[in-house]
């Protein structure tokens, strides 16, 4: 079986097939080709030497939903909302999250107000019609829309995730008056109660869905007529995939499908190592990401802001839960105006880069840093492809950073890395500790160019015992879409007091989900499903959302249900009230098409040392460096044990050993290391 | 007492060297902790003035009143207001009479100086024996007792025992053990107690989860290196704060404003003066020239007015410590509105604030021209309040939601719409499809208000109506600060917003008619329309560029009758610019 991935980046193009016959896999880069994207796949592919009719499966993720919407590409949207909430959108919750901001933004809508119609219909929180729909209204909404050239269409009145019937009614008159237009019902997207957010998600669909759906299309065909006859799916938030015939009418699911490639890749590397709670620590070039795995389960948020909390879109569908923070290699190190020493947010990126990349580049970062300190070698940067100027980084950091705190330069370029280390740190605890994990029962999977440079740093800080660095560190993305399950999830609000639930009628609707969602799946064998209620004490807002086993609620089994939300509750906030109220807000349902393990080649076991050279290197002490052995990695055989101090270089990383640390290869390739001074 | 505070640009530096990297990681763990406080009160509270409004503050503050760190989001005007619960405390109990374990409440005005609703509940810190610091919450309980359902008991309580429970420094927990009579009484004599005593139990857990991170970062790093840090932070962020001040020109600056009334003398004006005296990268805010106190709810001791315009102007998006305020001198005399002597009733206090903070920005729009907007609609929010028994379930119900209102114009662009007020943060309205679910009541509507900005080269933000149907009788609050005779002011030339307004239409009635009051109870399928207020305009409407004028006619932000008569543009029946007409119209306007 032939299983291909491509990822396209910001920069690169990334492809990585594995053939699990023969156990090989090929791997290809190309720059990326915003115009022309679909192209530039084609070209990876031909580049790779796969033949496309020999591929059984293509996995694709790409930045182009989330790109069309930051970039405000999108279509000529329309809006068809219940008669008095035309403003609900631009008005949205009338927050302001920066509280001692004057010249706050909101967020921008992408439907203008002028084209956004009511229409006469009215159903009841109770889910009773209190007016019904007026067919003549829709058909002068659509007339105006026709007008004003509306290419999408986005339709949300209240309640319909109670009663779709409405949207559906309006959607047929859409569909006929306006037969070109995209068009998106919002209890089609999300059928959750607070009308702002569902809008917002179905504008956001509507938007971004002609130009999206047509790219996925053209893909398809594109594909075709090179000869690939497999299955294509697309990437999802939500760490799975989709069907392209999905991915056209939701494309809103994949809007933040970018970092999710490297936290599958760090769950199933987990579990084959008998890890099954891992976090993934990734640094790049501009921002470090963290999350969390646990039982093999990455967690997903139920929704996210597209362009930050503060002024950003909100998109209320499942992604998984990472927390972003702005250091990566291209970070600079700067001093403010009180003299205090800074690092990030802002970032060289690729250009003008880092001072020793020689682009041009002015500001010390923390790869700078990293020469200054040893631990990248200059010489072999990339394989050697590209020379750093180790002069000039140094150069860069004592003029900077070192005369202004009259510190020495190496203790500067010190300071840098642990003011990052630190801040880093912070984001693993912010996705562990604080959702009530404790970081030291989990292993830390880094990956990313600059990740293995800094996870054992990290790892020191928050006693987290063993780092774990995969194969392929900076293509895990690619790796992670290789393993990446179908699924897909639904939500639906049903708001009843737990004592008083209806057991019966609730099953009923979860036989409807099962059924609608089930349709959308392409492998129905071995499907896994999920059942999730949010459930909270009366008088709260915020839910959890508690897993229950379906059997329990065929049974009308209440106290399973119960105990079950004051045990998780007890959990994530370290006290309950199991004598107070709970009432039920929403049930989730997840099916999950499994793929089958993929199983990777084993290294090679062998001799003969992988030590290339020896290096000066700092590691906590500034005043002191330490002659350290440079293994290669590709050199390495199942089995080796190296000790700290020492360095592990490969194409795109090098891995950073301290004193006391412990590594040792698996035989699948990975390097384990059992952390010193954590 | 007059407020007034020395700077302390030159403490004795008898603190432990430290290097950068202790110095910066301190810096950021500090508040972290208090953030992470608010998150988890905000997840596990069970009231909407918590998880909605976001009215609570957390705060790690010394045992001198020093404020260590509070979290950032939420209500602004707790901005650095817990200092003086720790002072009082240290009095009372002295250093020795704190022990681990001790859990104390307070919410008693004569210090707190605010409504009775804002319970605070802390906890000693002890590292080694020692103590080092209080772990405090300050949360808005939705009940305590006598008038104080909901937002509070509203301007026209004339005391405290009659605006609810007042509880002055208690030891709910002592050393670790309830004080169970204490609980009781509490139990006993608030309306919805597992609410509140659901959010003490909130309040508690963040506390003890504070305790638990510190303990962390004393381990880490030590007594010495912590405290050497925190006050190298306060002296660092005072520099901070001297720095932007020092850009502007000496000199003293004033403004004035006023609100209708104070909800309880109809008719008489509460005024609100600012003296703004800059000196050399130091800053003075009297408020002297404010209405001295009243007979009615407005009442407060706070400096929050003069803090929050200090913050937004110095350094709006870093963390709260001691030192922000360093550099800053507040004068508010004993007897002012915003200094009242107890047991002057205070269950309105902070609704003047945002007027207050925006008189203060006002004045310092000279000096700070490119920085300083047109005036916000300053209200906290049209406040929509309506509640019952619903006759079938025999519950009680609470609708509760705040609508934003305009904001002015700025030096470079348009004002936003519908957002709550400079104190109000992270305040979020309740979704139509949420507060139905809940109550019986029908939205019918929450709709911009065509022409409700101040016009000018950048118009106001606008304001909105948020109509309502109630399904069930019941009873409306229409409590809010008017502000007819000084609605939201336009800068350089540009116009007025929109006053705020409460309408209410009875069955049968053909129109809607202006209400104000308490308590105001409806039959079935009334509605009313609370109004909030739009902001001003920044700069001579006519200096707009038509097309812009235009786009706003075209998104019926501006009616074509208010281009032309406000801003001086013609547009044609197809709604494209007449340019000829429009030029003679302005030359003939001007």
């Amino acid at each position: 079986m032939l299983v291909v991935a491509i990822d396209i980046g910001g920069t690169f193009t990334d492809l990585l097939g594995f053939d699990s016959k023969a156990g090989t896999f090929v791997q290809a880069k190309s720059l990326t080709t915003p115009a022309q994207l679909v192209q530039g796949i084609i070209d990876c592919l031909r580049k790779s030497g796969i033949e496309a009719s020999a591929i059984d499966e293509l996995i694709h993720g790409s930045t182009i939903a989330i790109n069309t919407l930051i970039e405000r590409k999108g279509a000529n949207t329309g809006l068809i909302v219940t008669r008095g909430t035309r403003d609900v959108y631009i008005i949205g919750r009338g927050n302001r999250p920066e509280a001692y901001n004057l010249l706050f933004h909101r967020h921008r809508p992408l439907v203008p107000r002028r084209a956004t119609r009511e229409v006469d219909e009215r159903v009841l929180a109770s889910g009773e019609t209190y007016e019904p729909l007026r067919r003549a209204s829709v058909e002068d909404a659509c007339r105006a829309l026709k007008e004003q050239g509306v290419e999408a269409v986005a339709v949300c009145f209240l309640h319909s995730y109670l009663d779709p019937s409405h949207e559906q009614q309006a959607g047929d008159v859409v569909r006929k008056m306006l037969p070109d237009a995209y068009l998106s019902l919002s209890h089609d997207i999300l059928r959750e109660y607070r009308e702002f957010e569902r809008m917002s998600t179905t504008v956001v669909n509507a938007y971004i869905g002609p130009k999206v759906g047509g790219y996925v299309k053209s893909l398809k065909s594109s594909l075709g007529n090179i000869g690939f006859n497999g299955n294509l799916s697309i990437m999802r938030s939500n760490g799975g995939v989709m069907t392209p015939e999905v991915a056209t009418e939701r494309p809103v699911a994949m809007m933040e499908s970018g970092p999710v490639g490297g936290i599958i890749a760090s769950a199933q590397v987990g579990q084959a190592l008998g890890h099954t709670n891992v976090i993934s620590f990734d640094m790049g070039g501009t921002t470090a990401k963290a999350s969390l795995i646990k039982d093999g389960e990455p967690t997903l948020a139920p929704g996210y802001y597209v362009g930050g909390y503060a002024s950003g879109h909100p998109v209320m569908l499942p992604m998984i839960d990472v927390v972003e923070v702005g250091a990566g290699g291209g970070s600079i190190a700067w001093i403010d105006d009180i003299g205090a020493l800074k690092v990030g947010p802002q970032s060289a990126g690729a250009d003008p880069g880092p001072i020793c990349y020689r682009g041009g580049g002015g500001e010390p970062t923390i790869t700078d840093a990293n020469v200054v300190l040893g631990r990248l070698d200059p010489d072999n940067f990339l394989g050697g492809q590209m020379k750093l100027d180790a002069a000039g980084a140094a150069r860069g950091i004592a003029e900077k950073i070192a005369k202004p705190l009259k510190i020495e330069t190496v203790a500067a370029a010190q300071a840098i890395i642990e003011i990052a280390i630190a801040k880093m740190s912070l984001a693993v605890r912010e996705v562990s500790v604080q959702k009530g994990y404790d970081p030291r029962d989990f292993a830390l999977v880094a990956s990313g160019g600059a990740g293995p440079l800094h996870v054992i740093a990290i790892a020191r800080e928050l006693h987290i015992p063993t780092v774990i660095v995969p194969q392929f560190p900076s293509h895990f993305s690619a790796l992670g879409m290789l393993a990446a399950d179908e699924r897909h999830d639904f939500i639906r609000t049903y708001y009843s007091d737990l004592a008083s639930l209806d057991f019966g009628n609730l099953m009923k609707v979860y036989e409807e989900m099962r059924e609608g969602a089930r349709g959308s799946l392409r492998n129905t064998k071995n499907a896994e499903e999920r059942l999730q209620l949010d459930l909270r004490y009366v008088g709260q807002d915020f839910t959890l959302s508690v897993p229950v086993a379906v059997k329990d609620l065929r049974k009308g089994d209440r106290k399973a249900v119960r105990t079950a939300f004051d045990k998780l509750y007890e959990h994530r906030y370290a006290h309950s009230s199991p004598e107070d109220p709970v009432e039920m807000v929403n049930m989730r349902f997840s099916v999950i098409g499994k793929r089958p393990t993929l199983k990777f080649p084993r290294l090679a076991k062998g001799r003969g040392s992988a030590i290339s050279h020896h290096r000066d290197v700092y590691f906590t002490d500034a005043k002191k460096a330490l002659r350290s052995p440079v293994y290669q990695r590709a050199r390495l055989t199942a089995g080796t044990r190296v000790k700290g101090p020492a360095l592990i270089q490969e194409h795109g990383t090098t891995t950073v050993l301290f004193q006391k640390d412990v590594c040792t290869v698996a035989p699948s390739g990975e390097l384990i290391i059992k952390v010193g001074g954590a | 007492m007059a407020q007034a505070r020395k700077p302390q640009a030159n403490r004795p530096a008898k603190r432990k060297a430290l290097d950068p990297v202790t110095l910066e990681v301190i810096r950021n763990a500090l508040p972290a902790v208090a953030n992470e406080m608010a998150a988890d009160l905000q997840r596990t509270s069970y009231n909407m003035m918590i998880y909605e409004v976001r009215d609570f503050c957390t705060a790690l503050i010394d045992p001198d009143g020093k404020l260590v760190s509070q979290n950032v989001g939420g209500v602004s005007h707790f901005v650095a207001d817990l200092g003086v619960i720790i002072t009082d405390g240290m009095q009372r109990y002295g250093r020795k009479g704190f022990k681990p374990g001790d859990v104390i409440i307070t919410n008693h005005q004569a210090v707190a100086g605010q409504h009775l609703n804002n319970v605070v509940i802390y906890a000693p810190y002890f590292y080694k024996g020692e103590l080092l610091m209080f772990m405090m919450v300050r949360a808005h309980w939705i009940d305590i007792g006598g008038m104080s359902t909901g937002f509070g008991a509203g301007p026209t309580v004339a005391d405290p025992w009659l605006e609810g429970l007042q509880l002055d420094q208690l030891k709910i927990y002592e050393a670790g053990t309830l004080n169970d009579t204490l609980y009781r009484v509490l139990k006993d004599n608030i309306r919805f107690p597992e609410s509140s005593l659901g959010d003490m139990k909130s309040q508690m857990a963040a506390c003890r989860l504070a305790a638990k991170r510190m303990d962390e970062m004393f381990d880490k790093y030590g007594r010495e290196t912590i405290r050497s840090a925190i006050e190298t932070i306060f002296d660092e962020t005072e520099l901070k704060c001297r720095n932007v001040v020092s850009q502007l020109p000496d000199g003293v600056y004033e403004a004035e404003s006023a609100i209708d009334d104070d909800g309880v003398l109809k008719g008489e004006p509460v005024p609100i003066r600012a003296k703004v005296t800059i000196k050399k990268g130091e800053m003075t805010i009297d408020l002297s020239g404010c209405s001295a106190e009243r007979k009615s709810g407005v009442n407060s001791r706070t400096l929050a007015g003069a803090r929050v315009a200090y913050k937004a102007l110095t350094g709006p998006n870093d963390p709260v410590n001691e030192g922000s305020f360093r550099a800053l001198n507040v004068i508010i005399p004993e007897g002012n509105v915003m200094m009242a002597r107890y047991p002057a009733p205070m269950s309105s206090w902070s609704i003047m604030i945002p007027m207050v903070v925006d008189t203060i920005v006002k004045a310092l729009a000279k000096p700070m021209r490119d920085r300083v907007p047109a005036g916000h609609h300053g209200l906290l929010g049209g406040a929509v309040v309506f509640f019952g028994v619903h006759p079938k379930t025999k519950r009680r119900f609470v609708v509760q939601s705040i609508e934003g209102g305009g904001w002015g114009g700025r030096p470079y662009e348009d004002g936003e719409s519908a957002t709550v007020s400079v104190c109000q943060g992270d305040v979020r309205n309740g979704s139509i499809e949420g507060i139905e679910l809940k109550c019986p009541v029908l939205v019918e509507g929450r709709a911009l208000r065509t022409d409700s900005a101040g016009a000018g080269k950048y118009r106001g933000g606008l304001g909105l109506d948020m109509q309502v149907k109630n399904l069930v009788e019941g009873r409306w609050n229409f409590e809010q600060t008017r502000r007819t005779v000084c609605p939201p002011w336009g800068l350089w030339g540009g116009g007025d917003g929109d006053p705020s307004a409460y309408l209410l239409r009875l069955p049968g009635e053909n129109d809607f008619k202006m209400m104000v009051g308490a308590h105001i109870p409806v039959p079935l399928h009334a509605s009313a329309i609370v109004q909030t207020g739009g902001g001003g305009g920044w700069g001579n409407p006519h200096e707009r560029d038509p097309e812009k004028v235009r786009a706003d006619v075209l998104e019926e932000f501006v009616s074509r009758e208010a281009a032309r008569d406000k801003y001086g543009v013609v547009l044609r029946d197809d709604l494209t610019v007449d340019q000829a007409a429009t030029r003679q119209l302005r030359s003939q306007q001007r």
